[in-house]
């Protein structure tokens, strides 16, 4: 039997419309969201292994005629997204209820967020797509505010402004993109877009390119993201860096890899040079930083630059490399957030295996990241990529256990200097569990390889 | 017609981004929900087409305007309108937690809780 694209869809919107009336701090609310999100997560995981059995499936919405209806459609790339973003945020979720929720809004919006993620991963639509975008990107403008102290409000101030304008643009292409080929269903504009003159098209990319990178941090776009990573709370921080930025990844991947791969080359040059500026940037300023949150932050605009390398790569094996390095940095990053906070033992244990990650240090999950990204460079014969990626594989090496080693991440009892009010042991088990995950992945990577080649194919097979 | 939309537009979308400059955060947003609208008159010219209505039944032989359009600018003028009053919530939290909306003073601020978490950084390594 087949479960309908729509049903874990409608548990997380409805989950999140009825959790918004109760008072999210109470224990029950928490845990009510925490069961909601992972029965949601279980229904996109009997999907998908529907998927990988008998291929991508698309419903039309309302029973309309299929070109005319709007269409969800599953295939490989989307559901890897999914997954991924769905897990972070069960993770987080949970973390944060056991830490305890301080405000009522919270589990509320965790579902929102993933209702808009889930939703964005399995369109098939355009304008859907920036429908389910801002179901998401408003939830996560609340949550960057949750804390309430003055330093968080001025962070989420900026990053709702800066978001907020990036959204507009990205409206603005869609709009130009139905002035140019008349449909909004990808699978016609896919179709469409080659006969479209240059200079129209290459504009439209540029506005979705420009949206996307802000989302993800990119070099000249990254201002805003230092101040919130390190403001926050460490679980609306791992959903930020593990769930939200899939936004950025996912969508210049399918829109970019496969609605307008013609526009997406002639702009290889330029993805190049910003994703240098970005490896380098971030690197070095990562590695100027004191405090581990800012040390992550421009991790994640230097690690932002290898997915846009990937990119301009192209083909098969630069998707599946994009795709792999995206899924495990997400990982690290969501391991690393929640980790930073505690001490002990065991979580001087996890932040190695972490940083180990992020470095690309085997048995990590990371390295197979790394190593992807390696092959496909070494495979497109550019040297001055890939010294590059050498030059910014060494900085993040440095900047990783320069953090490990600033701090005393054994002594205490799980009370951290940042954050003091994530002090209960389950929150460690909880991130302990990430670190697991991640050292699984490593030694075990054959799931991640096979799921990151099935999304490249569907991405490529696409294509007209 | 097309020409009478696009200096709409450039003149909405050029006030916006100007206000988006300015000092004063209430002025941002301002700024913000002009170029929302610029965003919103972007889209319906995208689709001007003259024609009869789009409700059945339709006359034969005469061309039907495009109803898409005006779907997809009724939604995004929801969200942008969501999304400015939320913005105004925010901007109204942060003058309460402030006592001032100038983004100078809030810069000043922001380097004021940054040297207090390095001095943090640093007893915390010394410990």
């Amino acid at each position: 039997m087949s479960l309908d694209l729509t049903v874990p869809l409608g548990l997380a919107w409805f989950a999140a419309i009825g959790l918004a009336f109760f008072d999210g701090r109470r224990a029950w609310a928490g845990w009510a969201a925490v069961a909601a999100l992972a029965t949601t997560l279980l229904g996109t995981v009997a999907v998908a292994v529907d998927v990988a059995h008998s291929g991508p499936r698309s419903v039309v919405a309302g029973g309309w005629p299929t070109t005319i209806g709007i269409t969800l459609e599953a295939d490989a790339l989307g559901l890897t997204f999914a997954l991924l973003s769905l897990s972070v945020l069960l993770v987080a979720l949970t973390y944060e209820v056991v830490a305890g929720v301080q405000a009522r809004g919270f589990p509320a919006l965790v579902l929102a967020m993933a209702t808009g993620l889930l939703g964005l991963c399995l369109t098939a639509d355009l304008f859907n797509f920036y429908v389910f975008f801002e179901i998401a990107m408003v939830s996560a403008y609340v949550l960057t505010g949750y804390g309430d102290r003055p330093h968080q409000l001025r962070a989420a101030t900026i990053f709702l402004i800066v978001n907020l304008l990036g959204s507009v643009l990205f409206l603005i292409a869609i709009a130009a993109l139905y002035h140019l080929t008349g449909t909004l269903d990808m699978e016609q504009l896919a179709i469409r877009i080659p006969i479209v003159q240059t200079n129209p098209a290459i504009l439209s990319a540029t506005l979705i390119f420009v949206a996307f990178g802000i989302k993800l941090g990119l070099f000249p776009f990254h201002f805003w993201l230092a101040a919130v990573y390190t403001g926050t709370r460490p679980a609306v921080a791992a959903i930020l860096s593990g769930a939200l930025v899939n936004i950025g990844s996912y969508g210049l991947l399918r829109i970019g890899g496969g609605l307008l791969p013609r526009e997406l080359e002639q702009g290889a040059p330029v993805l190049f040079a910003l994703g240098a500026a970005s490896i380098l940037y971030g690197g070095l300023q990562a590695i100027s930083c004191g405090d581990p949150r800012e040390v992550l932050a421009y991790s994640s605009i230097g690690q932002a630059g290898y997915i846009l390398v990937c990119l301009a790569i192209g083909g098969e094996a630069g998707y599946a490399a994009a795709v792999l390095f995206a899924v495990t940095n997400a990982i690290n990053k969501t391991l690393l957030f929640l980790v930073v906070p505690l001490r002990g033992p065991w979580v001087a244990a996890a932040v190695t295996v972490g940083a180990a990650s992020v470095a690309g240090i085997p048995p990590a999950a990371g390295f197979f990241g790394k190593a992807a990204v390696f092959r496909s460079t070494v495979a497109d014969g550019n040297p001055a990529i890939l010294t590059l990626l050498v030059a910014g594989s060494a900085l993040s090496f440095i900047y990783m256990f320069q953090m490990v080693g600033r701090q005393d991440w054994a002594t205490g009892d799980g009370v951290g200097p940042i954050w003091s009010d994530s002090h209960l042991p389950a929150t460690r088990i909880i991130a302990g569990g990430v670190a697991v995950v991640v050292i699984g992945l490593g030694l075990w990577p054959e799931p991640l390889l096979v799921l990151s080649d099935a999304a490249a194919t569907a991405l490529i097979g696409r294509l007209p | 017609m097309t020409l009478l939309f696009a200096v709409a537009v450039a003149i909405l979308f050029g006030s916006g981004a100007y206000l988006l400059l300015k000092h004063d955060l209430v002025r941002v947003v301002i700024g913000m929900v002009l170029i929302s609208n610029a965003a919103n008159l972007f889209i319906i010219s995208a689709g001007l087409s003259r024609g009869q209505a789009p409700i059945y039944p339709l006359a034969d032989g005469e061309p039907v305007s495009d109803p898409l359009v005006q779907a997809m600018t009724l939604t995004a003028i929801v969200i942008s309108f969501g999304v400015a009053a939320l913005l105004l919530a925010l901007v109204y939290r942060v003058y309460t937690s402030h006592l001032s909306l100038d983004l100078d003073e809030l810069a000043e601020a922001d380097e004021r809780d940054e040297a207090v978490r390095d001095l943090a950084t640093l007893t915390g390594r010394q410990r």
